[in-house]
């Protein structure tokens, strides 16, 4: 599975090949998730990383020495559990099988672990109670 | 063997009627038969949980000092029908506020009503001789008005179409997101719980029928809008939307967690209500029909992204839909519903308690749903 981090950046290192140096320099696999650059030059990049917890926590550094925010990723997808009411809108709008069906209650539960934040189901559910927290 | 109303309510109201679920009765049935459970058990409780977009409240908000003739109305700057007396007004589900991107509507000040929430009321009208107010501001809730009452011209649909996409962008429907290239399917019947779907024929549903309608009581007003019987049937219940009631009942009894206003991506508003309709067991024949199971009803898939003219394309019966996916030319198919199965389950375990505690008896029919109904079609002219 990997550990999720987000790395946000800004027009001083939009150009920097993070990927790059995450594999040769860490000797770490990186999986990129997501990747968004704004109009103002910000952006983020979700990705997994496989490899040594001890050689994530090195490439944190020194990503954060280049002037890159990284953090890890936590509740990145918010699902308003008052709100929903378990129509399963979601289920086949998703790429990694997060939502499923309890098979006793049919209530839809979630799982943020294999979510990857694409965002696909945040416009398809009907009463808007699931948003991206990036 | 067969029961009478009287018998069923007697016994409803001693606290000994024998209440199962439609989903209970399915192997109840397999196990002893029709004759045998309709012996048994004295009420069938159905439920369905979905988008019912033909779907409003009728509300009488009060004369003020001076009184006002409203004819342009707001409620949380959703406009509301200024057409009927001078405080009386009907607000609609889909009805959008004038910003159609601010995903709030008529469901949603519906909603909010039910929860008790306060809503903001803007109101104008001409000023006459009789009512010389022209415009006024107030912020309503359901205690300080006088009537509040849904009345809703198609509910509870009889089975409904599947859809899918075949073309190479994603669409945005009332059926939901639907991804290019058939890469999802969406439905939306209650199929197995649906009211209509255990009383295929309408024949213990009918006008006067009460119901649960939003957590709250509830009759069965009239036939429902697009009323139509003309559908091939299998297993004795129609493939694809049929029959359909008009729904009404008292919002002030209602429950906000069986209301939800909806914001369909695309599409616009529109409210997810449930809807239980008690079946008593007169005989045998309302026990076999309400003990059909998602494994015997089916539907057609449709292609969302043609405009009209959308053909079968395949049919899946509930039991393959809700599996999460069905098989379509060889490959795999994933499937969402949109209406809420956990709701539908809901709804029939609450009205079941309701009758086995001796609070909601069973009203006969005053008069029978339509035996017959076709649509028709709009000509636009050239």
């Amino acid at each position: 599975m990997g550990t999720k981090i987000k790395i946000e950046f800004d027009e001083m290192n939009v150009q920097e090949s993070v990927t790059y140096i995450l594999s040769t320099e860490y000797g770490l696999k990186p999986n990129v998730l997501k990747a968004e650059i704004k109009d103002d030059s910000s952006g983020i990049m979700i990705l997994t990383l496989e490899g040594d917890q001890s050689k994530i926590d090195e490439a944190a550094e020194g990503l954060r020495s280049k002037g890159f925010t990284v953090s890890s990723l936590e509740r990145h997808i918010l699902r308003d559990k008052a709100r929903c009411f378990s129509c399963g809108a979601c289920l086949s709008l998703c790429p990694t099988k997060s939502f499923t069906f309890d098979e006793k209650t049919w209530e839809v539960h979630l799982d943020i672990d294999t979510c990857i934040a694409c965002g696909s189901c945040v416009t398809g559910c009907p009463v808007k109670a699931l948003r991206l927290n990036l | 063997m067969s029961k009478t109303y009287e018998e069923i309510n007697d016994k409803i109201k001693a606290k000994k009627a024998v209440v199962c679920t439609a989903e209970e009765v399915i192997d109840l049935v397999r196990e002893k038969g029709a004759e045998k459970a309709s012996e048994e058990v004295d009420v069938i409780t159905t439920g369905t949980f979905g988008a019912m977009c033909s779907s409003g409240a009728f509300l009488n908000f009060g004369h003020a000092t001076p009184p006002i003739r409203m004819t342009n109305i707001l409620l949380n700057g959703v406009p509301a029908y200024g057409g009927l007396a001078a405080v009386d007004t009907y607000i609609g589900a889909a009805q959008m506020t004038e910003d159609p991107a601010g995903g709030y509507g008529g469901g949603h000040v519906i909603e909010d009503l039910i929860a008790g929430k306060r809503v903001h009321l803007r109101a104008w009208g001409p000023g006459t001789d009789c009512y010389v107010r022209k415009s006024i501001e107030a912020d309503i809730s359901l205690d300080d008005i006088n009537e509040a009452y849904l009345y809703n011209p198609r509910n509870s649909y009889q089975n409904y179409g599947i859809a899918t996409n075949t073309s190479s962008r994603t669409i945005y429907t009332y059926m939901g997101k639907l991804l290019p290239r058939m890469r999802n399917i969406t439905y939306s019947s209650a199929g197995q719980l649906s009211p209509l779907l255990n009383d295929p024929h309408c024949d213990v549903t009918g006008i006067g029928t009460k119901i649960f309608l939003a957590g709250g009581e509830g009759y069965v007003a009239w036939q429902g809008t697009q009323f139509n019987t003309a559908n091939e049937e299998v297993n004795g219940v129609p493939v694809g939307g049929s029959r359909t009631l008009a729904l009404i009942g008292d919002m002030k009894g209602m429950d906000s967690s069986y209301v939800r206003g909806l914001d369909i991506s695309g599409y616009g508003t529109s409210i997810a209500l449930g809807v239980g309709i008690p079946l008593p067991v007169l005989d045998a024949d309302v026990m076999r029909r309400a003990a059909i199971s998602d494994e015997e009803i089916f539907s057609d898939m449709l292609d969302y992204s043609l405009p009209s003219g959308r053909k079968p394309m395949a049919r899946y019966s509930y039991a393959q839909l809700r599996s999460g996916k069905v098989e379509y030319e060889g490959r795999s198919i994933r499937t969402s519903s949109m209406s809420s199965y956990a709701g539908a389950k809901k709804v029939a375990e609450e009205l079941k308690d309701w009758i086995e505690k001796g609070e909601f008896t069973l009203a006969r029919p005053s008069a029978p749903l339509p035996r017959e109904g076709r649509l028709k079609h709009l000509v636009a002219k050239e």
